[in-house]
């Protein structure tokens, strides 16, 4: 079976038809401006969907045209490369509402947040009286079909014109629709621009190109080869379970006993868990899932949840699996945020997956900072959830709430009462990413409060936070040696130089009043992408401006966990950490520079723009912070927790005793300690 | 005192500066320039001279921070520019000693106002004047108007006689921006008072309405915080003269400070203070009470305002009791007033009864 195919066969339907008539407002297509915003995003959406799962690096083309000027009459055409759409499931996707694999497989997809692109199909018919007209070709096949697709609403069904086979040149797959609608094109902060523009940076692997309707392209080119990561769909998670999906697994279960069913159906439970749940819902052990009377079902939903308890204490279930997530990861964010846009400084992170009831989610943040952004208003918020731009409802999402939560004053941006959106030249980046999204609405733009995911979110803010702060200190002192370096270069010899010559004396010698002036050792630090020999170079030059010899220890962190290698070390050292690498010098003489270089290979063009370099020894080292040696024993204890034998995989978890939701927060065994995950281990304080 | 030095003079003072900066660098220092502290923390009232001049404290500038290393280098660029001015007999203004930086490379201004700021700083270091510098100032003198006889040099070298009243036009007489005795020599008077006004459109209303003549008074157009040469004028005339000088200004706290300057001197030239201040002069008004006496229409206070008036509590030179009750009871009514509020009450009020009234208070 090919992948599309594998794909149509996991569908399922759903009769709905006739509730999107009436209900259309939340749906997404209430305003002329959101309808066109929706019907491009279920469209782009769906081709990202596709192109992840049948890990092809997707193309998509966007392009909005006017039909009919008075009557607001747009027409939408969004072309992809995905795998396309075998021709017998055409109608099956495009004509019926909910249908789609998304809705009954646990794990992190972009299309579970919309009404699917049938709801497009139907509003186009709506409102135009037009149907759809998709284009569809599969690899295996020579030809593409094109087919005009219109909807039975009473039966949920499609209706199918002009059914046709037409050649497609070059193009091996993919889709293009095109569809007729009434709807506005708007720009600004709510418009088809910035929902591509968002979803480009959270796509770093993906080229979109938008031709808007004065015919003017906008491109945002894939930055990365690497596609996400294949997520996996879990067993749903006993926390996570409601009663009739509890019924449902039940009754359509062939395991002739309870604890293979409980251990086959769902993750987290072990052998000994699934015997402790049969006790605590009084089921016999060898029962036949089917056989479940609905009290049975709801005594088994109690034991789940908690409420019914053995000796005091619920039944330990392990974590989900967060194999299922796909986290867009620190270095792709950064180059997201890098080529939307302009601006100097980016810092992200990464939190390790977490499970709140039973779903597994993983926060990421982002921050770019610098020019080329207001400095007086609020920052831009850029939210996503499953790598979908969430655009509208800001103010009631968990995601603003978290920024809004932290006071950005400690961390160098304006926030009045240290409350609120903080003010200054940055965007802010949230994603979630979770099996179980759970928005305030059926418009899905605002996701509700969650205490477990806020205080995640929160918890990367402040980490980033932390390297914002870390960035502007540096550029202080950066700036700070600059003109260090003038003052001893140019101004007190320009000084020397006219004193003498108005008095008509000699110039004096400098040396003296220079080791006066600045009595420190100085380093100046440059990282620079040689296009060249496409690697990042490395200088760190180290001047003595004190009257006597000095010895240090210098220390570079470097991308190593990113599989950066070090490369043309002209002073050799050594590795003293994951990530960390140091010099021993043993004499700096006064008056005399050294110069450490080195290049990293096996990165690209913007993963690593700026290098901290710490010191050991007692003199200050102007432009290096001094290590922190516990810092540098936690990065060691890390290393160690990440190279350990993992436990196997059906053990339980030794948690201590705890209170139930304490022992819901550990992770799965099988997924490294949380802590070991966050890469960020320089934006702390020291 | 600050006296005009001759040519010699001049030039060892400002070597006296470089050689700070020379004898620095030869000892393995960084080079310095040592001045007084230019704040209001650093002023007193000299009983001697009746009025404010700089106190003890001195402020070491360094050649540790790149900012005051520029400092330095820009006073040596700015002493040498003045030898060649003296050598040359030329002069210049501030704003084209500015422009000349451009040519400094590192010793270069960012601003106007850091040149007059070194300009200053050379004054106070040398104990002498711009004009021993050959620099003058950019800045507007005032008007004049009233029965006074004055001579002028004119820049062919020649004395012109002027009576301010009777040979000049509405505008009165312009004060040039040398007003020291090589340039202008009062002769005579038929005047009580000197009566100096803040505002074009106040000092124009008086004029029109005859004031000067009615009340035997000479009128002075300040133009706002007054120029060093309006301010020597005053003092001239005062001195010379024996002439009162009443000081007619908005009702608000940068008046206050305009006062401050005419009769105490100001801070950022307290070093010649005895040169520029009329210590005999008096606030007329626009008084805190006033607002409320004549129910003037007022301006609530800004923060800005209030801030200042703050700030005048702790100044030295409004210590007295008299200054204190005004500062608070502006702040407690919370309003200002400008001058030409007065005309509520008509074109004539203010020369039919404010003045009137207020001047008798004063028994003049």
């Amino acid at each position: 079976m090919s992948i599309a195919e594998k794909m149509a066969a996991n569908q399922k339907q759903v009769a709905i038809s006739e509730f999107f008539e009436k209900n259309k407002h939340f749906l997404g297509f209430d305003t002329l401006n959101r309808a066109l915003i929706t019907a491009v995003k279920e469209a782009v959406d769906n081709a990202l969907d596709a192109c992840e799962e049948a890990r092809i690096l997707p193309d998509i083309i966007v392009k909005i045209s006017k039909l009919d000027n008075k009557k607001d009459i747009l027409q939408v055409e969004v072309e992809d490369n995905g795998p396309g759409i075998p021709r017998a499931s055409i109608a099956k996707v495009f004509g019926q509402l909910l249908f789609g694999s998304r809705f009954h497989a646990i794990r992190q997809s972009r299309g579970q947040q919309g009404i699917g692109i049938t709801g497009v199909v139907m509003y186009s018919q709506l409102t135009t009286g037009d149907p759809t007209h998709v284009e569809s070709k599969i690899a295996k096949e020579a030809t593409a079909v094109s087919v005009d697709i219109g909807l039975d609403t009473r039966k949920n069904k499609a209706i199918k014109s002009n059914q046709d086979r037409i050649d497609w040149g070059e193009k091996v797959h993919g889709l293009r629709i095109r569809t007729t609608m009434k709807a506005k094109y708007q720009r600004g902060r709510q418009s088809v621009w910035q929902y591509l523009r968002m979803t480009s940076i959270v796509n770093p692997h993906a080229d979109i190109l938008f031709i808007d309707p004065d015919g003017e392209k906008h491109h945002w080119q894939r930055v990365t080869e690497r596609l996400p990561g294949r997520v996996e769909a879990i067993k749903p998670h006993p926390k996570g379970i409601e009663l009739g999906q509890l019924q449902r697994l039940c009754s359509e279960s062939t395991e002739s006993r309870m604890t293979t069913f409980l251990r086959r159906t769902f993750s987290g439970v072990s052998q000994r868990a699934a015997k402790e749940l049969c006790e605590v819902s009084e089921l016999e052990e060898k029962l036949k899932p089917k056989s479940l009377s609905a009290q049975q079902v709801r005594a088994l939903l109690e034991a789940f949840q908690g409420e019914r308890q053995l000796k005091g204490k619920s039944v330990k279930l392990l974590n989900p699996p967060t194999s299922c997530l796909s986290p867009i990861e620190e270095l792709l964010i950064k180059k997201g945020l890098s080529k939307t846009i302009d601006s100097k400084f980016v810092t992200t992170m990464t939190r390790a997956p977490s499970v709140a009831q039973g779903n597994p989610f993983q926060v990421e943040v982002g921050l770019i900072f610098g020019e080329g952004m207001t400095a007086d208003k609020p920052v831009e918020i850029l939210r996503f959830a499953n790598r979908v731009p969430l655009m509208y409802q800001q103010g009631g999402c968990l995601l603003t709430k978290a920024i809004e939560s932290v006071d950005w004053r400690q961390y160098g941006l304006d926030q009045a009462g240290g409350r609120g959106v903080p003010k200054g030249p940055a965007a802010i980046l949230v994603h979630l990413a979770s099996t179980n999204v759970q928005f305030t609405s059926e418009a899905k733009e605002a996701l509700s409060d969650n205490e477990t995911v806020m205080e995640e979110a929160r918890k990367a803010m402040l980490e980033m936070g932390r390297g914002l702060r870390k960035h502007l200190e540096k550029q202080k002192k950066m700036g700070k040696t600059k003109e260090k370096f003038e003052l001893i270069n140019d101004i007190i010899p320009a000084i020397a130089e006219k004193s003498a010559s108005l008095l008509e004396l000699p110039v004096p010698d400098l040396a003296a009043s220079i080791t006066k002036i600045m009595s420190a050792v100085i380093a100046e630090t440059t990282t620079t992408w040689n296009k060249a020999t496409k690697q990042t170079d490395v200088h760190i030059t180290l001047y003595n401006y004190t009257s006597r010899a000095r010895s240090y220890t210098m220390l570079v962190n470097w991308p190593e966990r990113q599989g950066a290698s070090m490369v043309n070390n002209n002073l050799g050292g050594r590795k003293e950490a994951m990530g960390v690498w140091a010099w021993k010098l043993e004499t700096l003489q006064p008056g005399v520079q050294t110069v450490i270089s080195y290049s990293l290979a096996d990165l690209e063009k913007g993963d690593w723009n700026e290098t901290d370099v710490f010191y050991r020894g007692s003199q200050e080292v102007i432009g290096a912070t001094k290590m922190d040696e516990k810092l540098l024993e936690e990065i060691r204890r890390q290393e160690e927790a990440l190279n350990a034998p993992l436990p196997e995989d059906d053990e339980p978890l030794d948690v201590n005793e705890s209170s139930d939701d304490e022992s819901v927060d550990e992770s799965e065994p099988n997924a490294p300690p949380s802590d070991t995950m966050q890469t960020t281990l320089f934006g702390g304080d020291y | 005192m600050a006296e005009r030095k001759s040519i010699e003079e001049t030039k060892t003072a400002l070597h006296d500066v470089v050689r700070e900066m020379y004898d620095r660098i030869v000892k393995g220092e960084p080079p310095t320039m040592t001045l007084p502290v230019r704040t209001k923390n650093n002023i007193g009232f000299d009983a001697k001279l009746g009025v404010y001049k700089y106190g003890r404290k001195q402020t070491i500038r360094d050649a540790t921070s790149l900012g005051s290393a520029k400092q330095l280098l820009r006073a040596l660029h700015v002493i040498e520019f003045i030898e060649s001015m003296i050598d040359d007999g030329k002069s210049s203004t501030l704003r084209e000693m500015y422009y000349i930086s451009e040519g400094w490379g590192l010793g270069k201004f960012q601003s106007q106002n850091e040149s007059n700021n070194l300009a200053e700083d050379l004054e106070i270091v040398t104990r002498c004047l711009r004009e021993d510098f050959k620099l003058r100032p950019e800045e507007d003198g005032a008007r004049m108007i009233g029965n006074l006889t004055l001579r002028e040099r004119n820049r062919r070298g020649e004395w012109m006689r002027i009576n301010a009243r009777d040979d000049v036009g509405d505008s009165g007489y312009g004060v040039p921006y040398n007003v020291e005795a090589e340039k202008i020599e009062f002769l005579e008077h038929d005047v009580n008072f000197i009566m100096a006004i803040e505002t074009g459109g106040m000092f124009d209303r008086l004029v029109e309405n005859g004031f000067d003549e009615d009340f035997k008074c000479a009128l002075l157009h300040l133009k706002g915080q007054p120029a060093r040469s309006t301010r020597r004028i005053m003092k001239r005339m005062s001195e010379e003269w024996d002439l009162p000088v009443v000081v007619f200004l908005d009702g608000d706290p940068w008046s206050f400070r305009i006062f401050a300057s005419i009769a105490y001197g100001a801070i950022k030239t307290a070093h010649i203070s005895e040169y520029l201040a009329t210590p005999t002069s008096t606030y007329l008004g626009i008084t805190a009470d006033d607002i409320l006496a004549y129910d003037l229409p007022s301006d609530d206070l800004s923060k800005k305002d209030i801030e200042a008036l703050n700030a005048e509590l702790s100044d030295p030179r409004f210590a007295d009791g008299w200054w204190q009750e005004q500062i608070n009871m502006m702040l407690e009514v919370g309003k200002k007033a400008e001058q030409q509020s007065l005309a509520k009450y008509g074109l004539d009020f203010v020369t039919e009864t404010y003045l009137p009234e207020k001047l008798q208070a004063l028994g003049l």
